[in-house]
């Protein structure tokens, strides 16, 4: 277990955030959180967070346009996992062509989820 | 024509034709040929006469007609008659048709002089055709002729009369004759180059017979140039005359025709031509190339023709009339002012232009309701789309995010309950189960509504999705990659949709497959199986209302489907 992983948590629905929030500090993480895609690359920059919990649906960008951002941002990038209250497959091809890890539901979310997505992309 | 003035000219014609064969009969031998042609001749331009008078009540053709069938039999009639005065009248008077037959020459075709100077010679037609008449026949003793005791007295002979003065008199007056007639071809045909439309070729054949009768003044007597007169005398001439009465009489007939023409000029024209092809048509049938059909400018600016030409209907040039489109005060039609002797045919003209542009307005019409209506459809089709668009977004923004989150909640309170109290623990994790089946469900019905994954990534995906979800084995031939506006994105992805729910519920088939392809300013959505086949688009409400869809994006729907051979449905959607 390694407790030091930052997570950053971009939503901006504020009871999702909240739950998120202390489900995964009870799982152990440091939590940050970020409400819209410029936030959330500023706060990329600032915190480093080790992986970033990512909604698609955003007020400014998409999560996808965030994602590649985040993947053009400076060494060492974050593991950026997309999430969605939508399944995968609404968003067809697009997750798989994004630079993001991967997806997860949003009703799905655990910390041993996001320790799985942390561990496969382990160096 | 009154019935009382057609019953005098025929009588008139009866009499004269029957008075000059009492007059001639028993002919000689050898005059019964010449007596045929006179008899055929005068007949002919009594009965031109009358058909004028019926043509062209407005002219006065038809009286100038009728007055040179008299000029013509009256005097051959006379010197039959074995009295001594008529037998002088007719021979003196023999010549003076070619003076009535170049006033109406000159006449042609409203029977009226164009100017002082034509009256002049017309005039002088006359006077020297009596003059020299009277003064030929103080010096011709029938005798010369061989003519002794069988013939009437000459009453204005002088003594024995003089051959060498009678034949002077006949050079004189036929060198005279000749310059007058000269004159009069001249100025027939200066009258045909400055005629225009109708009343040009009302002309051709009056120009025609003009050149005849020349050719026949030089070729007779007059200048005695070639050994041919006798048989141009007795043979030529009789048929040139004939030629004008016989020209016009067809003519005539044919003008009858001319309202035929209208009605089937205005039969050919397609339905919505350019009033372009409308003048055209209405010109032929009128035979008046001169035809200008003009619209009044919508901003006061007068008339302007299909051509584009400005139309002073007010001032309009010498030689032109004008007539309203009946039923319109929008429309004139401009023509040959010789057409006035057709009033009957210029009024069926300006009806059947009427008719044509009343035709093309309401095709007009009917064409631009039939796009408002499809242009409605459009934006009400285009609305549903938006508004499931949205519903599917407020779905997913509202109740599935707080489902999610109670979701996350009791899956929290599940993992702090199930150590200390397992009942509590077992309770929230049914909760929490009840709690992500109403979430798929939700899904589900939200996905109905609208599937997010056309808005998200547009055909690619969204047919990718149907085809893993369609239970029937089916395969993506292809589909275009790119993004399409969203209402044409929409009806493709519907067509693909409903086309498998089809397969799967009616078709029985083992496999289908799916093929969209971007033509040039289309999208073609192929959906095809190998099932029992016997769709129709009447049938299933599920396929009419889908080919109402594609009907509404512009595109066409076709289903061929016949039984026991599969199913193929193909919607053609205009694309830019």
């Amino acid at each position: 277990m390694q407790p030091s992983a930052a997570i950053l948590i971009v939503d901006d629905h504020d009871g999702f955030r909240t739950f998120a929030r202390s489900m995964l500090e009870a799982a152990g993480f440091t939590v940050a959180e970020a409400t819209t895609g410029a936030e959330a690359t500023d706060a990329a920059r600032t915190i480093r967070p080790g992986l970033v919990l990512l909604d698609i649906q955003l007020p400014d960008f998409d999560g996808f346009e965030v994602a590649r951002r985040l993947a053009a941002a400076p060494d060492p990038a974050p593991v950026v996992v997309l999430t969605s209250t939508r399944e995968a497959r609404d968003y067809g091809a697009r997750i798989a062509a994004s630079p993001a890890a991967g997806f997860l539901p949003k009703d799905e979310l655990s910390g041993a989820a996001l320790r799985r997505f942390l561990a496969r992309d382990a160096p | 024509m009154s019935r009382r003035r057609l019953a005098a000219l025929v009588a008139g014609a009866i009499a004269a034709a029957g008075s000059l064969a009492w007059s001639g009969w028993p002919p000689l031998s050898d005059y019964l040929p010449i007596l045929i042609c006179y008899e055929v001749i005068g007949m002919s331009f009594l009965v031109a006469g009358i058909a004028a008078w019926m043509r062209w009540p407005a002219s006065r053709l038809g009286l100038l007609f009728t007055i040179v069938g008299y000029l013509y039999l009256v005097p051959y009639i006379l010197v039959n008659l074995a009295n001594p005065v008529a037998f002088t009248i007719g021979n003196l008077s023999e010549g003076l048709y070619g003076a009535a037959l170049a006033h109406l020459g000159l006449a042609w075709p409203t029977g009226r002089l164009r100017s002082r100077f034509e009256r002049g010679v017309i005039i002088a037609e006359y006077v020297t055709g009596v003059g020299f008449g009277l003064a030929g026949m103080m010096f011709w003793n029938p005798a010369f002729i061989g003519c002794n005791a069988s013939c009437p007295a000459n009453v204005l002979l002088i003594g024995a009369g003089s051959r060498s003065a009678w034949n002077a008199a006949n050079t004189i007056s036929g060198s005279v004759e000749l310059v007058l007639t000269g004159i009069v071809l001249a100025l027939i045909v200066r009258h045909w180059r400055s005629a225009r439309g109708w009343s040009r070729q009302a002309m051709v054949p009056l120009v025609w017979i003009g050149v005849a009768i020349g050719a026949e003044q030089i070729l007779t007597g007059n200048l005695l140039l070639l050994p041919l007169s006798g048989l141009v005398s007795f043979g030529l001439a009789p048929l040139v005359l004939l030629a004008g009465p016989a020209l016009f009489v067809i003519s005539t007939v044919r003008a009858r025709t001319a309202g035929g023409a209208l009605g089937a000029a205005i039969v050919d024209l397609e339905p919505g031509a350019a009033p372009g092809r409308l003048r055209d048509a209405l010109a032929r049938a009128l035979g008046d190339s001169t035809l200008q059909l003009a619209f009044r400018q919508p901003d006061g600016m007068g008339y302007l023709d299909t051509a584009g030409q400005v139309v002073e209907v007010a001032r309009l040039d010498p030689g032109r009339a004008v007539m309203p489109v009946t039923g319109s005060d929008e429309a004139v039609l401009v023509y040959d002012e010789g057409l006035k002797l057709e009033p009957q045919l210029i009024r069926l003209t300006a009806a059947a232009a009427s008719m044509a542009l009343e035709h093309t307005r309401l095709q007009a019409e009917v064409q631009a309701q039939l796009e408002q209506v499809r242009a409605s459809r459009e934006r009400i089709v285009e609305a549903g789309d938006a508004e499931r668009r949205r519903l599917e977004r407020d779905l997913h923004d509202g109740a599935q995010q707080r489902l999610v989150t109670l979701s996350l909640a009791l899956a929290m309170a599940r993992d702090q309950a199930a150590s200390a109290d397992p009942a509590l623990g077992s309770l929230i994790e049914s909760a929490s189960k009840e709690a992500r089946e109403a979430l798929t469900e939700l899904r589900e019905l939200a996905r109905g509504i609208h599937p997010a994954v056309l808005t998200e990534t547009g055909l690619t995906g969204a047919i990718q999705a149907l085809v893993e979800r369609s239970p029937v084995a089916t395969t993506v031939i292809a589909v275009p990659d790119g993004r399409f506006p969203t209402a044409i994105e929409a009806t493709a992805y519907f067509v693909v949709s409903e086309a498998l729910a089809n397969v799967a519920k009616h078709a029985m088939a083992s496999g289908a497959e799916v093929t969209i392809r971007k033509r040039p300013g289309r999208l073609v959505v192929e959906v095809s199986d190998d099932g029992a086949g016997g769709a129709r688009t009447e049938k299933g409400s599920g396929l009419r209302g889908l080919a109402d869809r594609v009907a509404s994006a512009g595109g066409v729907l076709r289903v061929d489907s016949p039984p026991g051979s599969g199913t193929r449905l193909e919607a053609d959607i205009p694309c830019p």
